[in-house]
């Protein structure tokens, strides 16, 4: 199942985006954590910190500059560009996916 | 990107940029729900209307509207009358959420008992009974 979250800056909605995720992991629910925003802060609000947040930050910036090779599948974007948060919620902020590969 | 990734038993939350430009490029039916999330001001409700808008024309998933950091009933009032064909769901003003903020955390960490923290965690509940109940 898939769920997005939108509202304008300001709204709240990442806070509400973290928190539905570490809820429906505690739940029992395996959960992905996806930051599409241009700021991504969703790393903070499923409490990763502020170093694993910046770091991925960092990865994506790298792929989007071409200094990383972009994986290119689901699978390997989790792997490659994912960290775990607490409850089990695993975060990337790789909003993209390169030549995925067929099913 | 969410529409090219596979369906499976994982729920994925994709927490897309402040405003509507990933709403709008995103092909149609990419999820199987959307919350909107609005603040009781007429520039939040104003973006909400057209969040709305755009995912129930391009099909994605049931739209639910969080109204979020609700003070009082007029907060409360003003997000449902301007979300009429719409299922509102409201989120208290909790000061949980600006202590995780200021402590770069999550407001589960911080206080997992608090309102505004209940609160979400009904809507997770809702929105994955609503989701297999659609799946059948």
């Amino acid at each position: 199942m898939k769920i997005a979250v939108v509202g304008k800056g300001g709204s709240g909605k990442t806070s509400v985006s973290g928190v539905l995720a570490r809820s429906l992991a505690r739940s029992g629910h395996s959960v992905v954590g996806l930051d599409c925003d241009t700021n991504p802060n969703l790393g903070l609000s499923l409490g990763v910190g502020d170093l694993e947040t910046e770091r991925l930050l960092s990865l994506r910036d790298q792929i989007d500059e071409g200094e990383q090779e972009h994986a290119h599948t689901w699978d390997g974007i989790l792997e490659a560009y994912g960290t775990d948060s607490p409850d089990g919620v695993r975060l990337t902020v790789v909003n993209r996916i390169d030549n995925p590969e067929p099913d | 990107m969410l529409s090219s990734v596979p369906e499976s038993d994982t729920v994925i939350v994709a927490d897309l940029e402040a405003g509507i430009g990933t709403l709008t490029r995103l092909p149609e039916a990419s999820v199987q729900s959307t919350l909107v999330v609005v603040e009781p001001t007429p520039r939040s409700i104003d973006v909400g209307l057209r969040a709305a808008l755009v995912a129930t024309e391009r099909n994605q998933g049931h739209v639910t509207i969080v109204a979020n950091k609700i003070a009082n009933q007029d907060d409360d009032t003003r997000v449902r009358n301007a979300f009429a064909d719409h299922d509102v769901v409201t989120v208290p003003e909790d000061r949980v959420m600006i202590t995780a903020d200021r402590r770069g955390s999550s407001p589960i960490d911080v206080d997992p008992e608090a309102p505004a923290v209940t609160a979400i965690s009904d809507i997770a509940t809702q929105i994955v009974r609503s989701g297999i109940q659609n799946a059948k």
